[in-house]
């Protein structure tokens, strides 16, 4: 069955875009988009932190969610939340204590899938700032539909109204580095550990199980995306500094 | 020549009370390596739960909930408002969580936490989103008056798992609700005030599912998985897994945030674990 938008299969993600090191005055930035929605996120730190929020073993990690109009709201908060508590264990922070990172997350575009696409920019960003990471992250949203009832990957906004249920998943680049070849062709559930998880609406177990699978997979894209675009940015730097 | 000292005696020594403020992961972690927790539950042990209806007279329904220490009232108040242009036969569903200092030490006074905005927010997307009631059942006269729920959700005691807690209370206090027939006339709503409320002069809201999570932590990197968390327990572990659960099996909702990755089998076993809990508390409420 054809997808609203007419170009893609139900396991299509849209097209990625990315760019870094977009704004001056923070320590790392990047953009990343899905199709039509985008995200801005800018890092700063390691940096001084507020005396109340001082970590004595770590580094205090800040995550600000900015909508895309208006003021921020209880989803902005929730959004927040979610990134914060993922990278939190991501971040070798233990190598800065008593320092605080600033992760500021703006909305550009809106067409869907914001929080995969702000947890996307701010892997892109924390790269870009020289934070040391554990493990490179992707994520990636889908639905179920409410007629068909198929699960279509990196819905639109006009697909997420006629969602019975939506799924974001976060994976991270452990499990699929030594998945290569035939072993990646069939993933099975028990070899996808999953970061984060957020899903809402109606569906059962299996439903669920098979997005996580359909997400699992759709994710080592995201994470080759991620390598290609930190691969150039490098040698683009490369080329300057020897020059 | 000292002969003391090749006793292997330590040091000093010190109650165990002192040792899980010194050290609370470390004491923790002697209580799981055991397979107890240090309340006395087993990890897959919920807490006692009690449920009471009808707590606040003056609001059109309401229920108190409590989990172990944590303590819950919830108050569903109608109210007529103008609906929104785009949905003119639709009512409004408006659930607030409220965490103040006054049920535990780790809120301060101010705008809401973010504890209790994400609460409100997890609450808020079930509701909506498994559709738990139909809007159009709140339309007083399309197009110019609805019923507006304001479900409010106020912690009297924090002793963590407050979602648990407050989806229980949200369900139990929608279940509760009695509103006054309405008459709508010339852009007037008149809502008979005075005789006693029974089933000829009010209505029920028609819950289309009952909604029940239960919640769980992931402790350390063994990933145990303990059953609703205590304060004590939520600060020390770091991943946080809830589910939840209607009456036919279902999921409403499912969220996974914070440390250790969770394979498939872990969050196959918390679905099992949420829909056994939830029919044990949906008992528990009908018993009422």
């Amino acid at each position: 069955m054809a997808r609203l938008d007419r170009t893609r299969t139900a396991n299509q993600l849209r097209p990625f875009f990315s760019s870094q090191n977009l704004l001056n005055r923070a320590d790392g930035s990047a953009q990343f988009d899905f199709g039509g929605s985008s995200v801005l996120c800018s890092v700063v730190g390691p940096a001084e932190v507020k005396i109340r929020d001082e970590k004595l073993d770590r580094a205090t990690i800040e995550v600000i969610a900015r909508p895309l109009v208006g003021l921020p709201g209880i989803k902005d908060k929730s959004r927040e939340r979610s990134i914060r508590e993922t990278l939190e264990p991501l971040i070798l922070s233990g190598l800065h204590p008593r320092t605080g990172i600033q992760i500021v997350v703006q909305t550009m575009k809106d067409d869907g899938c914001i929080l995969s696409t702000a947890f996307n920019a701010t892997v892109l960003a924390l790269l870009d700032a020289g934070i040391p990471l554990n493990s490179i992250l992707g994520s990636v949203t889908c639905i179920v539909d409410e007629k068909s009832g198929e699960i279509l990957l990196d819905p639109t906004t006009e697909e997420l109204s006629q969602a019975k249920s939506t799924h974001v998943f976060v994976f991270d680049n452990k499990s699929s580095i030594s998945t290569t070849g035939a072993a990646a062709m069939d993933l099975d559930s028990e070899s996808s550990p999953i970061l984060f998880s957020d899903s809402t609406g109606l569906y059962t177990e299996e439903e669920y199980f098979k997005c996580a699978n359909i997400c699992h997979k759709a994710a080592q894209t995201v994470h080759g995306f991620i390598r290609t675009a930190v691969q150039k940015k490098l040698e683009k730097e490369y080329q300057q500094t020897h020059a | 020549m000292t002969s003391t000292s090749a006793a292997p005696s330590p040091a000093f020594t010190f109650s165990a009370s002192t040792f899980q403020k010194l050290h609370p992961a470390e004491y923790f972690r002697k209580f799981i390596s055991q397979g107890v927790r240090p309340d006395g539950r087993l990890l897959t042990g919920f807490r006692p739960t009690t449920v009471h209806y009808g707590v606040i007279s003056t609001a059109n329904g309401s229920a108190m909930v409590r989990v172990g220490g944590t303590t819950v009232v919830c108050g569903v108040k109608a109210e007529v408002a103008e609906p929104r242009l785009d949905s003119p036969d639709q009512g409004y569903l408006v659930p607030n969580v409220d965490l103040s200092p006054i049920c535990s030490s780790a809120f301060r006074p101010g705008p809401p936490s973010e504890q209790a905005q994400v609460t409100s927010d997890a609450i808020d997307r079930v509701l909506k989103e498994s559709k738990v009631l139909d809007l159009k059942d709140l339309c007083i006269e399309e197009g110019k008056a609805v019923w507006s729920l304001w479900i409010d959700v106020v912690c009297v005691s924090y002793d963590g798992n407050i979602y648990d807690a407050a989806l229980a209370s949200v369900m139990a206090a929608l279940a509760n609700v009695r509103i006054r027939k309405p008459t709508y006339d010339e852009g007037i709503v008149k809502v008979s005030g005075a005789q006693e409320l029974d089933d000829d002069n009010s209505f029920k809201l028609n819950l289309n599912r009952t909604p029940l999570s239960a919640s769980f932590v992931l402790f350390d990197t063994s990933l145990e998985l303990l059953a609703d968390p205590n304060f004590a327990e939520e600060s020390i572990c770091e991943g946080q897994i809830s589910v939840t659960v209607d009456e036919e099996g279902q999921i409403c909702a499912l969220s996974k945030v914070g440390g250790g990755s969770s394979s498939p089998s872990i969050l196959k076993e918390c679905v099992d674990r949420a829909k056994e809990r939830s029919k044990d508390l949906r008992a528990l409420m009908q018993q009422q």
